[in-house]
């Protein structure tokens, strides 16, 4: 009763066939069968995103859709990102912005960011937070993802020490007083840096 | 292993403190980082753990006929296959089996465990293995535990000797000094504030393989402390050192819960066992049944002379940790030696006790310890202010301690000008300044002991080229460690940041360190790097010498350059010509130790001190009892930063984990010991959407730390006092004192509209 | 998750054959609940029919005469976005927009949150003041039911073996009317409500109100009297007819998301504010 199911899917721009348990979920067949491990397995409820891949341009938590489901479609993972080893300038504002910690959370938190630039142009900052309320971050780098997001649309102003608003306001990364070669010895007085 | 080099894309600057992009950061936007799970072994076999229903039971036969009759399935292992008495294992206490053995102690404790050549077979096996047991009573708070009969958790006979034995008192730590009973305080304020039992809930599940390696085993685990597991197995499976090789990838967030052995002592196990490789991955549920923080009922006394002087302190605490030590234990002495506070107080008591419980076993959290009684003290300072009728940030700037002030008599004294960030933090938030209507705002300060003992060791290699390895056996865990040594490494020795690669995680390759906890890499490691390196300036520095025909003392290397009689070559250039015709390398070894000290109460003292000061501004919505945080600043004193992008980084996800349990987390158990919110639909963490309306992180650097270049250890400050600000907050804005977490818009309400409510109908968090 | 057999029918007949058959049978349209319960094992079909071949049911919103149809393969995303439920179904694009994060939005259907039949349901009580109907096809054809008519406890629904979920119908408004969706969760960000309610008033003082998760099932009660709108009736009277709307609450005492006493109380602080915001929306623009 459970024959395997053949299914045809075009991954990252590559057809690929699989026959897969009808039980399997595609996170399952991404990254047992066809060898993604880009997207990550977490809570399997569909709470935390770190499986987030894009399904015929949608955002969708691969632990949700089982692999039958997405025979003759379109998948994009974090791995299809990049193309040609050039990042995507999302990715290079989330290696600016610091956005990436552990990283576990990353790829899902990619593609949610790029599925909501495919349909805000110009977020505000309200977008991003909602767009992004899908994936956990234990790290609790929210804040600069956000910001990351937000600079890769286009939207990041210039750097600013006033912090970090929900109303759109954006801004980007904070200079630091101590961008130069410190010398410890030479700096007897309390500094205090905006960071 | 896994090796990882800077973002090669820009050369960097080479200096420290600035925004080095994370090394590794490309990897973990490509989807390349490979965590344990990305990882997979020839013929390997699936592991599924079993468990029974409820929390403690006494077990009867295990019948595993039916899941081995399974296709697929190869192995069922239980209590009976592995050696007797059983083996057992903690940093603590050996305390807990490799499998339950007779009795599981809390719900989710495995049982047996099958390994099948898929994991849908192993699923199924687990499903089919049949286990005889009888639920058994059990405790679950802090008052059953301590109950007079309460059932005990722990088998007395393993502590004979020890007079706490018949109680569920697995050790109580008094510590004080002055004259507590005889002080003349004007005014006494006193609480007890309760902290609930939360879970670290790293993205990444905790994942293990163990196989079979030649004549001894290798062990792959998302563990911070890769030396300890080698110990742990090397001991269990009576094997030297030399034969137990343990990988580390770096883990997918750890926040302490991945600092011991959990089940890879099982895994090793199986894996000789079956003579293949085995792999667990758990659930998220299993997560929250293998980790999480003790709970706590923290009494707080303070008196206080009327010009706001504090007289003494009087705390006494209870933890509720879980069925085997673990760390837990630990944690109850750190968390509460500190606990008087920042503070200058002639007089203190404090009495902590580790409860043991028939629930999940605690261990190290983020904050270890020190959470739970800076909720209780600082919440119990903005009483005393309230009553004293003195300014919240006055009454903390009256007493703290200055500078060098030896605040714990015998300890490190105050190694910063904590009085700083607290001005800092008040300027910020616009204390005394006009607050809204329906909104307050409240301030906390948060100290924790650094660690009070260390090894740490680096080997450095400066390759023929200028570029450089660097070995280190920190786990990279999202703090950022790689970054940080390899900036080291690149400001001593002149290389690019993108030259460096930083090894780590295999301990047949990376010399020992003691582990990853504490904030103490880039101090301890920091320290092992930055000596590693200047081995190699020293080494290089005499071969110039002689290479140059000049005494040794006219030669000095440093920060990249080297200096022959007042002329400055960058090492990359010189090291071409003393490495001469064959090339080679030269190889720096660093070690960086903080001894024990056997008669300090917690051997030894404080590495540094992590100072925050966080403020808060929130609005209550009184109908509904929710906290919006209008403003949220948090201070840390770090000495140095080396990387502002990522000590940003752990400040405000910091910040960000503490609004967790203040207002959200916690677990909720049923009548028999289960965790009723496992998993990721009913217990909460806070998401994108539950940030502050602004929050702004801001340092204080000194370069007062013991670390390289002044730096301190800074990944848990921020944490710290988040959950007293939002509380005082709370209380500025309503003038409702709450002494239970998490701050959950029904708690709030309920202490809002005490009349609406009806208690004891709702199923609240433990203690 | 166990391991069951997949179907995906390219025609209703075949499906229906499929769900009416011998085999225990799943249908599967978003699925963001069906696969938790199968990997929970709270669902065990032997085969699991994906509703997704079947052009019949649709994805889109039309308008067919007097009323807005839904498909039955309608995403949440898609009607929280579509530009006629947001002028004349207000409260449901609100509840929409708030059925899990946006991944879950990008699968999760209407029709399948309906067929789930939570209490919790965000959308069942905007679906009951819009006095929505569900379009049900199976072995015996095709028939309506009022939404009020479709759930019967949790979990369960109207529908016999063998039916499913074609359609979703609103009536177009008749006249002016203002209506809202508010609710109660443990977080700002996507959540299990506590509370899940919406209002509906009509110029001429009607108030439909729809409440969930304060019982076994979604509640909907009217008040015709007008009072609840009037800004003349006392604040005695406006009490009064409001708490005979709420008296049919009865909120389960083992929930572990909220108290029975705070649900109620937070009822009917959601009540009050919905009533006064949709009595604004239908002051200023339809909704």
């Amino acid at each position: 009763m459970t024959e395997p199911y053949p299914i045809q899917v075009t991954v990252n721009g590559r057809m690929r066939t699989a026959r897969v348990a009808p039980h399997h979920t595609l996170l399952e067949v991404l990254r047992d069968d066809l060898g993604l491990t880009g997207s990550k397995e977490c809570c399997l409820v569909g709470e935390c995103g770190a499986c987030t891949v894009m399904l015929d341009g949608r955002s969708v938590d691969s632990c949700l859709v089982l692999a039958a489901e997405a025979d003759g479609g379109e998948v994009l993972t974090v791995e299809g990102l990049a193309a040609d080893g050039r990042l995507t300038a999302l990715q290079e504002a989330f290696l600016e912005y610091g956005a990436a910690q552990c990283g576990f959370c990353i790829p899902g938190q990619l593609l949610s960011a790029h599925a909501l630039l495919t349909t805000h142009e110009h977020p505000t900052r309200a977008d991003v937070e909602e767009g992004l309320a899908g994936n956990l971050c234990r790290c609790a780098g929210y804040q600069q993802i956000i910001e990351a997001v937000l600079a890769a649309a286009g939207a990041g102003a210039a750097g600013g020490t006033e912090g970090r608003r929900r109303d759109g306001a954006q801004d980007g990364p904070v200079p630091s007083a101590h961008s130069d070669r410190p010398d410890p010895a030479a700096t007897p007085d309390a500094q205090v840096a905006p960071q | 292993m896994s090796t990882q080099r800077g973002n090669s894309e820009t050369e960097q600057p080479v200096g420290i403190g600035g925004s080095v992009p994370r090394v590794g950061g490309r990897d973990r936007v490509t989807g390349h980082q490979a965590y344990v799970a990305d990882l997979h072994l020839e013929d390997e076999l699936h592991v599924k753990l079993v468990t029974v229903d409820c929390a403690r039971a006494r077990i009867g036969t295990i019948d595993a006929t039916a899941a081995l009759a399974l296709p697929g399935v190869r192995l069922v292992m239980t209590a009976a296959d592995l050696p007797d008495p059983m083996p057992r294992f903690g940093p603590q206490y050996r305390d807990r089996p490799v499998l339950a053995v007779n009795e599981t102690r809390y719900h989710g404790e495995p049982v047996a465990a099958v390994a099948a050549d898929t994991l849908d077979a192993a699923e199924a096996g687990a499903a089919l293995v049949r286990v005889e047991y009888e639920p058994l009573p059990a405790v679950f708070t802090i008052d059953a535990a301590l109950a007079p009969g309460a059932p005990l958790v722990q088998d007395p006979d393993m502590r004979p000797a020890d007079p706490l034995r018949d109680t569920n008192v697995l050790r109580e730590h008094r510590y004080g000094w002055g004259d507590v009973d005889g002080a003349k305080a004007d005014v006494v304020v006193e609480g007890t504030y309760t902290f609930p039992m939360v879970t670290q809930f790293a993205i990444e599940p905790h994942a293990f393989m163990a196989a079979p390696d030649g004549d001894g085993i290798a062990v792959w685990s998302s563990i911070q402390h890769p030396n300890w597991l080698q110990r742990v197995i090397a001991s269990l499976l009576d094997m030297p050192l030399s034969r137990v090789r343990v990988y580390a990838p770096d883990p997918g967030g750890a926040f302490g819960g991945k600092q011991h052995a959990k089940y890879e002592p099982l895994l090793a196990f199986m894996a000789l066992r079956a003579g293949r490789p085995v792999r667990l991955v758990l659930t998220l549920e299993e997560t929250f049944q293998a980790v999480r923080r003790g709970a706590s009922s923290v009494h707080v006394r303070s008196g206080f002379r009327s010009d706001g002087t504090l007289v003494f302190r009087d705390i006494e605490a209870n933890y509720l940790i879980g069925a085997y030590a673990d760390i837990a234990d630990r944690t109850v002495a750190k968390g509460s030696y500190t606990s008087a506070g920042p503070y200058r107080v002639p007089n203190v008591r404090i009495l902590a006790r580790s409860v043991l419980s028939h629930t999940v076993p605690s261990t190290a959290f983020r904050g270890f310890g020190n959470p739970q009684q800076i909720w209780a003290v600082e919440s119990n300072m903005d009483e005393a202010a309230r009553i004293l009728g003195i300014d919240p940030v006055e009454l903390r700037l009256r007493n703290l301690a200055a500078p060098t002030e030896a605040f714990i008599p015998g300890d490190t004294p105050a190694d910063g000008r904590w009085a700083e960030s607290v001005r800092r933090a008040a300027r910020m938030i616009d204390w005394g300044g006009p607050v809204a209507p329906g909104r307050g705002r409240g301030i906390a300060v948060g100290i924790k002991s650094g660690p009070t003992t260390g090894l740490s060791y680096s080997t450095v290699r400066l390759l023929a080229d200028g570029s450089v390895v660097v070995y280190a056996g920190t786990s990279d865990m999202g703090q950022g460690a790689r970054t940080i040594y390899a900036q080291i490494a690149a400001h001593e020795l002149g290389a690019p940041v993108d030259w460096v690669t930083v090894v780590m995680g295999d301990t047949a390759v990376v010399p020992y360190d003691q582990q990853t906890s504490a904030s103490r890499s880039s101090v301890l490691m920091g320290n092992a790097v930055l000596h590693a390196c200047r081995d190699i300036q020293a080494k290089l520095g005499r071969m110039a010498a002689k290479l140059e025909g000049v005494d040794e003392a006219a030669v000095s290397v440093d920060a990249g350059l080297v200096r022959i009689a007042d002329r400055d070559e960058p090492i990359r250039d010189v090291l071409a010509r003393v490495l001469g015709r064959l090339g080679g390398e030269i190889i720096g070894v660093g070690e960086m130790r903080k001894e024990a000290e056997p008669d300090h109460p917690l051997g030894g003292t404080a590495a540094f001190y992590e100072f925050n000061c966080t403020a808060v501004e929130v609005e209550v919505d009184r109908e509904t009892g929710d906290i919006l945080l209008t403003r949220h600043v948090t201070v840390s004193d770090v000495g140095r930063a080396l990387n502002p992008t990522q000590v940003r980084g752990q400040d405000e996800g910091a910040a960000i984990m503490g609004l967790g349990h203040t207002l959200m987390e916690h677990y909720i158990f049923d009548d028999e010991g289960r965790i009723r919110n496992l998993g990721a639909i009913d217990y909460r963490i806070p998401t994108s959407m539950d940030l502050p309306v602004l929050i702004e992180s801001e340092i204080v650097e000194n370069g007062d730390g013991p670390g390289p270049y002044g730096a301190k250890g800074m990944s848990e400050g921020a944490l710290l006092p988040v959950a007293p600000a939002v509380a005082a907050a709370v209380r500025d804005a309503t003038g409702v004192s709450i002494r239970d977490l998490p701050l959950t818009p029904e708690r709030v309400w309920k202490a809002l509209h005490p009349d609406a409510s009806r208690a004891g109908e709702q199923a609240v968090a433990l203690p | 998750m166990r391991p069951f057999s997949y179907e995906r029918p390219r025609t209703l007949p075949a499906a229906i054959d499929l769900l009416a058959g011998g085999a225990s049978a799943a249908a599967l349209a978003g699925g963001t609940d069906l696969i938790i319960g199968l990997r929970d094992g709270s669902v065990r079909p032997e085969v699991v029919v994906d509703l997704k071949g079947i052009d019949e049911i649709e994805t889109g919103i039309q308008v067919d005469g007097d009323r807005l149809v839904i498909g039955g393969r309608a995403v949440m995303e898609d009607i929280a976005a579509d530009p006629r439920v947001r002028r004349d179904f207000m409260a449901l694009a609100e509840a929409a927009a708030v059925v899990g994060s946006v991944q879950i939005r990008n699968r999760a259907t209407l029709a399948g949150n309906l067929c789930n039949a939570s209490p919790a349901a965000d959308t069942a009580p905007a679906l009951l003041v819009y006095d929505a109907s569900v379009v049900v096809v199976g072995p015996a054809g095709s028939r309506r039911i009022a939404v009020d008519d479709f759930f019967r406890g949790p979990g369960t629904t109207a529908l016999v073996p063998g039916e499913l979920v074609t359609a979703i119908e609103l009536p177009l408004p008749p006249a002016r009317r203002g209506a809202v969706h508010l609710r109660r969760t443990r977080r700002r960000g996507h959540d299990l409500a506590s509370v899940t309610l919406a209002v509906a008033v009509e110029d001429g003082g009607r108030v439909r109100l729809a409440y969930g998760s304060v019982g076994p099932r979604p509640i909907l009660v009217t008040d015709d009297s007008g009072v609840l709108t009037d800004r003349g009736s006392s604040a005695e009277a406006r009490a009064s007819a409001m708490e005979r709307l709420l008296a049919a609450a009865s909120p389960s005492p083992r929930s572990m998301r909220a108290s029975p006493e705070y649900r109620l109380a937070m009822l009917r602080v959601l009540a009050d504010r919905a009533l006064g915001a949709a009595v604004q929306r239908m002051q200023g623009q339809p909704a």
